[in-house]
């Protein structure tokens, strides 16, 4: 059938997969086993005897050397895994890296932001004059305040000194005018009395 | 050379009346989904698709990995915004908010959880809702839109809170201060507001419109996108996209791009910004522009970092706009491949 075909192809292939023909090799082996036995001289008996020990070294050979190649494959298998592990760790402490630069990526932009919002403000504040100076002003202008406060006070000192030496002078000539005006109704009131005498002297 | 032969064309009125619909479609909005595995996509015409990310980055992905596990009709009008919850997904568009449940959102005929409707002052006009943002601590959502007005509601229980009330013109956009915690709005009025929810109140405003540095008075004073990063805030829109510390109330940076940008947020020490044009554009706090990275749609609405932590293979950027696809950039610097409606 088909499938036992199929089977025994595999079979054949496995077991005589590196083509050196061991296979073969053991068959003919038993077929020359037969002829050495009905070998008739001593030399033929003998180069069979040789040629089946040599067919004999050779498939011990190829054994010997699958046996290696079967020792290194599992070596490299272990090797691998071990590699592979190695990666695995790797990965996972890559994956470990990535999640705390992410944390430091979200904390530098925290900071970079609340430096932009540290500018920001700062911008706005430098355009208002600085406030030492502006309280220097303040004092000078006090000062000056004070200074001009004080002379207006003894100009108005002043004034109300020259107003009352003027009500004084104003009310001395008002009093010197009574007087004399007194004094002139005084002679005139003489005067008429020495004219009636004159005009009426004593009989 | 030879004449090139003509293609055949799809005579059939449904499909040409797909095809058109493809061709006009929007997306605005997208959500991961909690697992991460998951990305939901709304668009123009009140659809939800939901996209398998993971599907669509293995190995063997086919053609059909990259279109939507599952279409469905959410809403009437626009999906403008969605959020994700650790279990349900939000959207929101025409007026109110729909809850759905991701676990069950894969299967055919999903229908919604709920829907609320933030109390309107008028019933007349139904003010469309253009941004949803979840407040973790407090278990509830916050809505902004049409009326001008931030309404907050509770996610256990579905009663609307508060109503913070200060915007002049309707809000485009929101965004969560986790340290304070505070909620900051960006609307038409052109301004920013910073809105304190134990009490309630208005805490900050910022007139973006009216510093120099950023204002650009041809586009308008419309704030269309906002990020915060606890003391800083990067916003964009009209006025050019700027970074501002929050505490001095001082814009330190003008990012130098003319077209007005839809979308923006921090990541890691970058900030991430799209708007008109097909880019997605990676800037450095101290405006640099690090990288531009062009996508498939001719403008971009909405950017989505998936960093779910339970689908770290799924962390990706996805960037969708005025097309039918939504691209997926899996290291920032290109664009991996496009997913599809």
């Amino acid at each position: 059938t088909g499938l036992s075909d199929h089977e025994v192809i595999r079979k054949r292939l496995l077991i005589d997969g590196d083509g050196a023909g061991d296979d073969r090799r053991i068959n003919l082996l038993v077929k020359s086993f037969i002829k050495w036995c009905n070998s008739g001289s001593q030399e033929e008996g003998y180069s069979q005897y040789q040629r089946m020990l040599s067919t004999l070294s050779q498939c011990e050979f190829s054994m010997g050397k699958t046996l290696l190649v079967y020792d290194m494959n599992l070596r490299e298998m272990e090797n691998y895994e071990k590699i592979y592990k190695e990666i695995e760790c790797s990965i996972a402490g890559a994956h470990e890296k990535i999640a705390e630069c992410k944390k430091q990526i979200l904390q530098a932009k925290r900071i970079r932001k609340n430096r932009q919002e540290y500018d920001a403000l700062a911008k706005v504040i430098q355009h208002h004059p600085d406030r030492h100076e502006t309280l220097k002003e303040l004092e000078a202008l006090g000062k000056e305040l004070e200074h001009l406060s004080h002379i207006k006070e003894s100009v108005e000192d002043k004034l109300e000194l020259r107003r009352k030496q003027f009500h004084v002078l104003l009310s001395t000539i008002h009093e010197l005018q009574q007087t004399l005006e007194n004094d002139e109704k005084l002679s005139e009131v003489e005067d008429a009395q020495e004219t009636i005498m004159e005009a009426d002297p004593k009989p | 050379m030879e004449p090139a032969t003509p293609l055949a064309l799809p005579l059939d009125p449904a499909e040409v009346f797909e095809a058109l619909q493809q061709l006009h479609m929007t997306v605005f909005s997208q959500s991961v989904s909690p697992c991460g595995k998951f990305l939901a996509a709304g668009n123009n015409y009140g659809q939800i698709a939901i996209f398998s990310l993971s599907a669509a980055l293995s190995s063997e992905a086919k053609e059909e990995s990259k279109k939507p596990m599952v279409t469905f009709h959410a809403h009437d009008g626009p999906v403008y915004s969605m959020v994700s919850t650790d279990r349900h997904l939000l959207s929101a568009g025409d007026g109110e908010v729909k809850g759905w449940l991701w676990a069950e959102i894969l299967k055919k005929g999903c229908k919604e959880l709920w829907r609320r409707q933030p109390p309107y002052r008028t019933s007349l006009e139904v003010p469309e809702i253009n941004a949803l943002l979840l407040i973790p601590k407090e278990n509830s959502l916050i809505l902004a839109g049409g009326d001008c007005q931030l309404h907050s509601m509770d996610l256990e229980t579905g009663t609307f809170t508060r109503a913070l009330r200060g915007h002049t013109d309707y809000i485009h956009c929101l965004a969560l201060r986790e340290r304070s915690p505070e909620v900051l709005s960006g609307g038409e009025d052109g301004a920013v507001r910073l809105w304190d929810l134990r009490t309630a109140k208005e805490v900050q405003t910022i007139e973006v419109y009216k510093h120099e540095e950023c204002s650009r008075p041809h586009n308008g004073r419309w704030i269309g996108c906002l990020a915060t990063d606890s003391d800083w805030m990067v916003c964009g829109g009209g006025p050019a996209l700027t970074l501002w510390h929050l505490r001095s109330s001082t814009p330190t940076t003008v990012f130098p791009i003319r077209a007005p940008q839809k979308h923006v947020t921090f990541y890691q020490d970058l900030i991430l910004s799209a708007g008109q044009g097909c880019y997605v554009n990676h800037w450095q706090l101290s405006g640099e522009l690090k990288a531009q990275v062009p996508g498939s749609s001719p403008g971009l609405l909405s950017l989505s970092l998936n960093q779910q932590p339970a689908a770290p293979e799924c962390k990706v950027l996805t960037a969708a706009g005025n097309s039918c696809r939504v691209d997926v950039f899996t290291n920032l610097g290109y664009r991996a491949f496009s997913l599809s409606f």
